[in-house]
């Protein structure tokens, strides 16, 4: 498996799987301008009508949608479950700083351990099924712990009103209030960009969208495609997981509405209208949503969710990529030159007839067993 | 347990599985012949309720039972060839995205329109209070039974046998089962297909309604209702075998017997139908009735 050539750079990477392509000059600088609108993100935010602590909110949802791009963007699974892991974070979060302690990295750790094994539980039972099956499983299993912190595990969630704890977070005594949260939430994301781009531009990022391409083809080929989903599911489940924690830090409150699957809905919507598989173009989503939610709502009132709506069904409809794709229509319109989506594969028509004959030609709809 | 309480018990099981088997029906009608799986079909469903409640109001039940399921029978047709025609072509994901857009996009006008809270959806006069069943039934000794839950069982026990005899025994039903097989064959053949399609999905809509109808005062009617009711139908849709309409009443029956009989351990119930679901689908990955090859 040679690493496929992002860019010129990285091109000399052939033969070893597991070395990245060299890190090159024009990657430092997407990164330092990704870490520069990030960290003036408060600033800029209220210049534009929003406030400081919706930065944070922002920033918090940012990694939860980068994580879901990794699984959606790059293997192409649509998962309507990620609130299991957001809010079982924010729930395992919350315990911790209202049983055990105010401290952040140590919640953070026990987070992260706990959505592990609950991402390997809940794989082995979703990962079976590819496509539709595989968006009907994860949305069956998010609502049952959605059922269940309700019902058997009210004494510990304190069911309807939530969970609500007096504790104050602190990171190495650092009180988790104001700008701090953004700060501490601005690292992590940047962190998480890097991680998901080098993701991207590994051997492991090339696996992951082989599956999206043709996953049957794939274990052809004598690779352990499951294997390759696990861990892109997990490393997925660990953003959001990572954002359902954070969320508590920012809040010292964890609402039921975490694990509803309305909470797997937003991070689906900020994903595609965004642009799957772009890693920015969720982020932008994010954005985009809550600046919607948060700032738009008092010029339009209770409506916000129905314009919202029309404006996820108009882009599914019309503009499949996202705003990264209208951005980069409206580039190619004005004649200045981008890179074809795919290097190897020209810019198809994707309006090739697969008119009702696909579903029964396996190799078309992405079968796996 | 004595024989009363089993029977009970499992009359209760087949009414909690009538809602959710009438809309798991359409959506593997739906899924069987279209391929599309569609995430607004509880919308359809709430939507049916909403023109139930207004329509009983206004002018009595019967009329309401005569008119709702023709009407979404046509905002059935509307919907698919105003949106869903247009995403044959594209991937599953897409289908998946514009029917889950579309479901929000219902939910939220009915939100505006009607607003957030529940409306009172009344029983009709003849349909309240328990029936003493052990006055028809010889084998029972003392079983009282809420009419308008038995009601539900017939309508869904009725409701699917119409479904099952209209595939089954019309030239229609002959062309759909068909198409399920195999559409470019049937295309092949001179048959317009499509227009079978946007007819199905239709149905699929208009069972919806007949579950609006008898369902609303059941499981109540606010914005909520559409999803709420979706998710249990979709487990009930996978459990069986995707697309395998048999399959559909038998996993539905399994899930409300699964509710039923769990109802002494209140806590558990919630979670029990999603147990069985793990259950079913790591024994038998495909579904219980679930054929090999069917999109897969």
């Amino acid at each position: 498996m040679t690493a496929q050539a992002e860019q010129p750079a990285g091109a000399a990477a052939g033969g070893q799987r597991r070395r990245l392509p060299a890190p090159s000059l024009r990657e430092a600088g997407i990164i330092a301008l990704f870490a520069l609108i990030v960290f003036t993100l408060p600033w800029w935010l209220t210049a534009i009508g929003g406030y400081e602590a919706l930065a944070t909110k922002i920033a918090i949802w940012a990694i939860f949608a980068l994580g879901f791009d990794i699984l959606l963007g790059f293997t192409g699974y649509l998962s309507f479950g990620h609130a299991a892991f957001f809010g079982v974070a924010a729930y395992t979060t919350g315990l911790m700083f209202k049983h055990v302690s105010g401290d952040v990295v140590l919640a953070l750790l026990v987070s992260i351990v706990v959505i592990a094994v609950l991402a390997a539980v809940l794989g082995v039972l979703t990962l079976r099924r590819a496509g539709i099956y595989f968006a009907i499983l994860t949305l069956a299993f998010a609502q049952m712990f959605h059922a269940a912190a309700l019902s058997i595990f009210q004494e510990w969630t304190g069911g309807d009103n939530g969970l609500t704890m007096s504790t104050k977070p602190a990171l190495f005594g650092l009180p988790m209030q104001g700008l701090n949260v953004f700060y501490v939430v601005a690292v992590l994301l940047v962190i998480g960009f890097v991680a998901a781009r080098q993701i991207k531009r590994s051997s492991l990022g090339l696996m992951l969208r082989a599956i999206k391409e043709n996953s049957m083809r794939l274990q052809y080929t004598g690779v352990n495609v499951w294997r390759y989903k696990m861990i892109a599911y997990m490393i997925s489940a660990m953003y959001a997981g990572v954002a359902g924690s954070l969320m508590v830090v920012y809040e010292p409150y964890v609402a039921t509405k975490f694990l509803h699957w309305s909470t797997s809905g937003e991070v689906v919507i900020m994903s595609v209208i965004g642009g799957v598989n772009t890693l920015i173009g969720p982020m932008i989503g994010a954005g985009f949503m809550l600046y919607f939610e948060n700032v738009v709502q008092a010029f339009i009132g209770e409506k916000w969710k129905l314009i919202l709506g029309l404006i996820f069904v108009l882009i599914v409809v019309f503009l499949p990529g996202g705003f990264v794709d209208g951005f980069n229509r409206i580039r190619r319109a004005l004649g200045i030159r981008t890179k074809p989506r795919r290097p190897n594969v020209p810019d198809a028509p994707e309006t090739m007839s697969r008119y009702h004959d696909s579903k029964n030609t396996p190799a078309q709809t992405g079968s796996d067993n | 347990m004595d024989f009363d309480a089993l029977f009970t018990l499992i009359l209760t099981g087949f009414q909690k599985a009538s809602i959710i088997a009438l809309i798991a029906l359409g959506l593997s009608l739906i899924f069987g012949t279209l391929g599309v799986v569609n995430f607004a079909h509880g919308a359809i469903y709430m939507v049916a309720t909403y023109f139930a409640v207004y329509l009983v109001n206004q002018i009595g039940f019967f009329a309401a039972l005569i008119l709702v399921p023709p009407i979404m029978f046509i905002l059935g047709i509307a919907m698919e060839r105003g949106l869903i025609r247009y995403f044959y072509d594209r991937p599953h994901t897409d289908q998946i995205l514009v029917t889950f857009g579309a479901a929000i996009v219902i939910q939220e006008v009915l939100k505006a329109l009607f607003g957030a809270n529940n409306i009172p959806f009344a029983y009709p006069s003849w349909g309240l209070g328990p029936l003493p069943l052990h006055e028809y039934l010889p084998f029972l000794d003392s079983v009282w039974f809420p009419k308008w839950q038995l009601l539900l069982i017939v309508v869904m026990l009725v409701t699917a046998g119409a479904i099952f005899a209209l595939l089954q025994f019309t030239r229609f039903g002959l062309v759909v089962r068909a198409g399920m097989r195999d559409p470019l064959m049937l295309r092949f053949l001179g048959i317009n297909i499509t227009q079978k399609f946007t007819l199905v999905f239709g149905l699929g809509a208009l069972i919806a309604g007949i579950a609006g109808v008898f369902g609303g005062p059941v499981t109540q009617v606010n914005p909520e209702v559409g999803m709420h009711q979706l998710v249990p139908s979709f487990l009930v849709v996978v459990i069986g075998g995707m697309g395998s309409l048999s399959g559909a009443l038998v996993a539905a029956l399994l899930l409300g017997m699964a509710l039923s009989f769990s109802a002494d351990y209140s806590a558990i119930q919630q979670i029990a139908i999603y147990l069985v679901a793990a259950i079913v689908l790591l024994v038998r990955p495909r579904g219980l009735l679930g054929q090999k090859g069917v999109m897969e």
